[in-house]
C-alpha cells in the first residue's frame, strides 16, 4: 500500500481517495463491476445506504463518489470522499480523519450476513438489486452514441487483449453471480489489489497514515497485497481493420485508432497529438470542422500507457469518405513537415496552460500522481513543461513517421 | 470600494461601482495560480420588450435575440474570431446566454492581461453587417434543432409552459427558427446599445489580484459611453394560476423523464427563500429522507432527484426532476410528502450542515466562485451573504415556505416519455 499526502492550501476541502487496482481479465470484469455499487449499500457499522447517507450529510455534506476506470491493462476501483477543512467548521472536529475512517468502513468492512452454515455472505437483496442496476447500465451504453463508438473502437482495436474488455462486463455473466460467490470474489480481490491512498489538502500525513493502517489492521486487511504488474504491448496492424456498425442514428461517429510505435519522448508525442487534434487551432479541428464544415466535432486524444491516439469525429453519414480522406491528408501533412510556427506555438501554449492547471484541482492532481505511481515514474510537472518548450518541428515529424492507422470504426445508420 | 467578509470561511469580496454605474466584484485568492473573469449584461431571453432609454419608445424584439447577439459578439471587423484569439493565448474562453443574463468569460494561469485586452475589446465593439447576421442564421437554426432534440431542454421548457401562461421564461433561450428569422443588424444594434451599456453589466474577477489594481486595469480599457437612463423592461401580466397541470411529450428516451414545477411569488428576500426551500426539499425528498428511500426501494427512482429553486426579475419557482418508469406516481408521492410531512428539527439541523459544506466547497475553484458571484449579482444579491442568511433561517420559516409552495395547487408536471 502507498499512502500519499499532497499538501495544498488552495482548497476549502480535503480530498481523500482510495484506489484498488487489479489486472483486467475477462473472468473477473463483471464481478468487479458489481463491487463498488455493492459496497456503497452498507457496512457492518452503517448497515444501509440510508445510514451512510445520513452520516455523510451530518459530516457537512461530505460527498462520496465511486467508479471503475480502465487504466491501461488494469481496472481501478476508485473511491473519493471530500470533506470541508477542519478549521473552517463552526465546531471543533477532525473531519478528514472521520472521512478516511468512513472510506475504510465502506471499502473494507462491507455489510455481511450469515448463510445456513454460519458462513459470511453478502446481503442477497443488495446483490440482486445491484445486479439489476448493472444490467441497466450495460443496456444503456448505447444511449450516448459518441462514447459508445469510442468504446467500440477500443474493443475492436484491442480484440482479444485485456484493454479491449468492456469495463462493466457482460449481462450473461451475471446469472451465476450470487451473494456467496461474490463475497468470496471480493476477498480475493482485496488480497490481490494494489491499494493506493491519496489525501489532498492541508493535513498531517503521519497521523492520518498511522490511523489508516491501524484501521486496516483491525479489520484483518493486509495492506501489502500480492499485486502483479501487467503490460501487454499491442501489435500494430499493417493493414487497418475497418469496422462498420449500424444503428438507428442520425449522426455518424467516425473513430480512428492510431498506434504510436516510437522511441521519441512523451513530450514529443504529446506535442504531435496536440498539433493533430487538440483544441481549436489543431489540424483536425481546422480542416475537418472549420474549413470543410464536415463535422460537429473533431479531435484526438493520446492514451500514453497504451501507445494509442484516438481520433474522434461526429459527421453526416454521407461524408464518411470525404472525412476519412481529409484526416489521412492531415496525418500525411505532419509526416511531410507541413507544420506552421503558429500551429507549433499554439499546441505548446495549450499543453503548457493545461498542465499548469493540474495543481488547481484536487482530483486532477491525484490523477496525475496516480498515473506516475502506477508506472514507477517521478512526478515532475515543471520538468515536463520545460521539455514541452524544447520540442521542435523535426521531433514531431519523427513521431509522425512512427504513427500508423490501426483501426477505423464507423457508427452509422 | 466596499469590502464584505465571511470570517467563518475566510473569504472576502471587494465591490466597486464605477462612475459609469458598472459593477465590479473582486474575490482575491492568494493561493491559486488560476484566474477567472466573467462579464455579463443583465439581458437574457426573458427580456424581449422594453422602453429604449434614448428614444423613450417601446421596443419589442424577436425571441432568441439575446442569444443571437452573443453569437455575433466574437466576430471582429478584421475578420478574426476573438474566441480563437483567446484560446491561442492558452485561455479557456467561452460565452453563454441564460434567461436573465448573457456572459463572456475566460480563465487560465497565464496571459490574464492580454486576455483582458481581447475580452474588453470584443465585448465593446460590436460588428454587425447584413451579411454576417445572415450567415449566423443557419448556424443558430442548427443549434435550435439540436435543443429541440434534447429531451432535457424539452422537459424544462414544457415545465415552464405548464407553470406560466404569458411569462417570458416559457420562451426557449435560443428562440425558434421562425422568431430568429426576424433578427436584423438593426434589432441587434438596438439591443446592444440598450443592454450592453456598462451600467447594465456586472464583472467578477477571481484570482491572485490586488483588487484596486485590477479594477484600475479594467477602467483603463472601458470605452467612454454616454450615461444611460433606467432601462424599463416590460413583462407581460401573469395570472396567479398555472397554465396547465400536465404536459406530456414523446421523444427518444429509454426511461421517462419528469419535472415538477411549483410556481412561487417573486416578492421578498428570494435568496433567503432559495436557501429555505433547499433545506425543505433536502429534508423531505433528499437522499436521507424516508420518501426517497421508499421510492428507491419501490424501483420508482434510481438516483437522487434534482431539485432547484430558480428565480429572477420576473419569476420564482421550484423544480424537481428525475427519471422514473411512473412519473405520475412520483408526483403524487412528492405532493403527499409536502402536504403531510413537517421538516423535523433533526432533519433541519442536518440539512443546514450539508448546505454549509456545499457552500464552502464552492470556493474550491476560481471558476465556481466567479459563476456564483455573477449569477447572484445579476439577481441583485451578494453571494458572501449566504451563510448569514442560512443562520437567519429557523425551522418555522422552512415549514412555512413548504406550506406556501404547496398550497393553492400551483404546480405542474412535465413528462418526456419514450416513443
Amino acid at each position: 500500500m502507498k499512502f500519499t499526502v499532497l499538501n495544498s492550501n488552495k482548497f476549502k476541502t480535503n480530498l481523500c481517495c482510495v484506489f484498488l487496482a487489479v489486472p483486467l481479465t475477462e473472468d473477473r470484469v463483471t464481478k468487479t463491476a458489481l463491487i463498488p455499487s455493492l459496497l456503497r449499500r452498507g457496512t457492518n457499522n452503517l448497515t444501509s445506504q440510508l445510514e451512510i447517507n445520513k452520516r455523510l450529510e451530518e459530516m457537512y455534506g461530505a460527498s462520496i463518489s465511486y467508479g471503475i476506470e480502465k487504466e491501461a491493462d488494469y481496472e481501478v476501483l476508485k473511491f473519493y470522499l471530500e470533506v470541508i477543512n477542519d478549521d473552517l467548521l463552526p465546531e471543533k472536529r477532525a473531519l478528514t480523519k472521520e472521512g478516511l475512517d468512513l472510506l475504510v468502513d465502506i471499502i473494507f468492512n462491507p455489510y455481511l450476513e450469515k448463510d445456513s452454515n454460519g458462513e459470511s455472505i453478502f446481503c442477497k437483496q443488495y446483490v440482486n438489486q445491484e445486479k439489476d442496476n448493472l444490467i441497466k447500465v450495460i443496456e444503456s451504453r448505447k444511449d450516448n452514441k459518441a462514447n459508445y463508438a469510442a468504446n467500440r473502437m477500443v474493443e475492436e482495436m484491442y480484440q482479444g487483449e485485456a484493454y479491449g474488455i468492456y469495463k462493466f462486463g457482460k449481462i450473461e455473466d451475471l446469472k451465476s453471480i450470487n451473494e456467496k460467490n461474490l463475497y468470496e470474489f471480493y476477498k480475493e480481490l482485496i488480497s490481490i489489489a494494489k491499494i493506493s491512498v491519496y489525501v489532498v489538502g492541508d493535513v498531517n500525513k503521519d497521523s492520518l497514515e498511522g490511523d489508516f493502517r491501524k484501521s486496516l489492521e483491525s479489520l484483518g486487511v493486509n495492506p501489502e497485497s500480492s499485486f502483479e504488474k501487467v503490460n501487454m504491448r499491442h501489435t500494430p496492424r499493417t493493414n487497418p481493420k475497418v469496422v462498420n456498425e449500424k444503428m438507428d442514428v442520425s449522426q455518424g461517429n467516425l473513430i480512428i485508432g492510431l498506434d504510436v510505435n516510437s522511441n521519441k519522448t512523451n513530450e514529443e508525442i504529446i506535442m504531435y497529438n496536440a498539433i493533430l487534434g487538440t483544441g481549436a487551432n489543431s489540424k483536425l479541428f481546422q480542416n475537418v470542422r472549420e474549413k470543410a464544415s464536415l463535422a460537429y466535432s473533431a479531435g484526438s486524444k493520446y492514451f500514453r500507457r497504451k501507445n494509442m491516439i484516438m481520433i474522434k469525429t461526429g459527421i453526416e453519414i454521407s461524408n464518411y469518405e470525404k472525412t476519412l480522406a481529409i484526416i489521412e491528408e492531415q496525418l500525411e501533412n505532419i509526416k511531410n513537415g507541413e507544420i506552421t510556427e503558429q500551429e507549433l506555438e499554439s499546441a505548446r501554449q495549450l499543453i503548457t496552460s493545461t498542465s499548469k492547471l493540474i495543481p488547481e484541482s484536487g482530483e486532477n492532481l491525484v490523477t496525475y500522481y496516480y498515473d506516475k505511481e502506477m508506472n514507477d515514474e517521478e512526478p515532475d510537472l515543471e520538468k515536463f513543461i520545460d521539455n514541452i518548450q524544447k520540442v521542435k518541428i523535426e521531433d514531431i515529424v519523427d513521431v509522425a513517421k512512427d504513427v500508423s492507422v490501426d483501426t477505423i470504426y464507423f457508427l452509422r445508420d | 470600494m466596499q469590502v464584505f467578509e465571511d470570517k467563518r470561511i475566510r473569504e472576502k469580496v471587494y465591490v466597486e461601482e464605477l462612475p459609469n454605474k458598472m459593477q465590479i466584484m473582486v474575490v482575491p485568492k492568494r493561493e491559486t495560480q488560476n484566474k477567472y473573469i466573467i462579464w455579463a449584461t443583465k439581458f437574457g431571453s426573458i427580456d424581449n420588450h422594453f422602453i429604449d432609454p434614448t428614444t423613450n419608445e417601446e421596443v419589442v424584439v424577436p425571441d432568441g435575440i439575446a442569444h443571437y447577439l452573443e453569437h455575433k459578439m466574437f466576430e471582429q471587423k478584421s475578420g478574426v474570431d476573438s474566441l480563437y484569439t483567446l484560446m491561442g493565448l492558452g485561455l479557456n474562453a467561452n460565452a453563454y446566454t441564460t434567461s436573465d443574463h448573457t456572459a463572456y468569460l475566460f480563465g487560465g494561469v497565464d496571459n490574464f492581461y492580454p486576455g483582458l485586452d481581447e475580452l474588453m475589446d470584443y465585448v465593446q465593439n460590436p460588428y454587425y453587417t447584413d451579411e454576417n447576421v445572415e450567415k449566423e442564421r443557419g448556424i443558430i437554426g442548427q443549434e435550435i434543432n439540436m435543443y429541440d432534440n434534447e429531451p432535457f431542454s424539452k422537459l424544462y421548457i414544457n415545465c415552464m409552459k405548464g407553470m406560466y401562461k404569458n411569462n417570458t421564461i416559457n420562451i426557449d433561450t435560443a428562440g425558434t427558427v421562425e422568431s430568429i428569422s426576424h433578427i436584423t443588424k438593426e434589432t441587434l444594434y438596438s439591443c446592444y446599445n440598450t443592454f450592453y451599456h456598462p451600467s447594465n453589466t456586472v464583472m467578477v474577477i477571481v484570482g491572485d489580484f490586488e483588487p484596486q489594481e485590477v479594477i484600475n486595469e479594467v477602467q483603463k480599457r472601458l470605452l467612454p459611453r454616454e450615461p444611460l437612463g433606467e432601462i424599463k423592461r416590460i413583462y407581460p401580466e401573469e395570472p396567479w394560476e398555472i397554465n396547465e397541470s400536465l404536459i406530456e411529450t414523446s421523444m427518444d428516451v429509454n426511461m421517462p423523464m419528469f419535472m415538477i414545477g411549483f410556481k412561487d411569488e417573486i416578492t421578498g428576500d428570494k435568496l433567503k427563500d432559495q436557501i429555505a426551500v433547499e433545506i425543505a426539499v433536502n429534508s423531505l425528498l433528499g437522499k436521507c429522507s424516508e420518501t426517497y428511500q421508499d421510492m428507491y426501494n419501490e424501483g420508482l427512482i434510481m438516483t437522487e432527484l434534482e431539485m432547484e429553486y430558480e428565480f429572477s426579475r420576473n419569476f420564482a419557482h421550484l423544480i424537481i426532476a428525475g427519471e422514473s418508469k411512473n412519473p405520475k406516481r412520483v408526483e403524487e408521492i412528492v405532493l403527499n410528502t409536502f402536504e403531510n410531512k413537517e421538516v423535523t428539527l433533526e432533519e433541519f439541523e442536518r440539512s443546514k450542515k450539508k448546505i454549509y459544506g456545499d457552500y464552502t466547497s464552492e470556493y474550491n475553484s476560481v471558476d465556481e466562485i466567479g459563476r456564483m458571484f455573477l449569477q447572484d449579482a445579476v439577481k441583485g444579491y451578494n453571494s458572501i451573504e449566504y451563510l448569514n442568511k442560512l443562520e437567519e433561517i429557523d425551522l418555522e420559516y422552512v415549514n412555512n415556505i413548504r406550506t406556501k409552495l404547496l398550497n393553492h395547487n400551483r404546480h405542474t408536471l412535465s413528462i418526456v416519455k419514450g416513443k
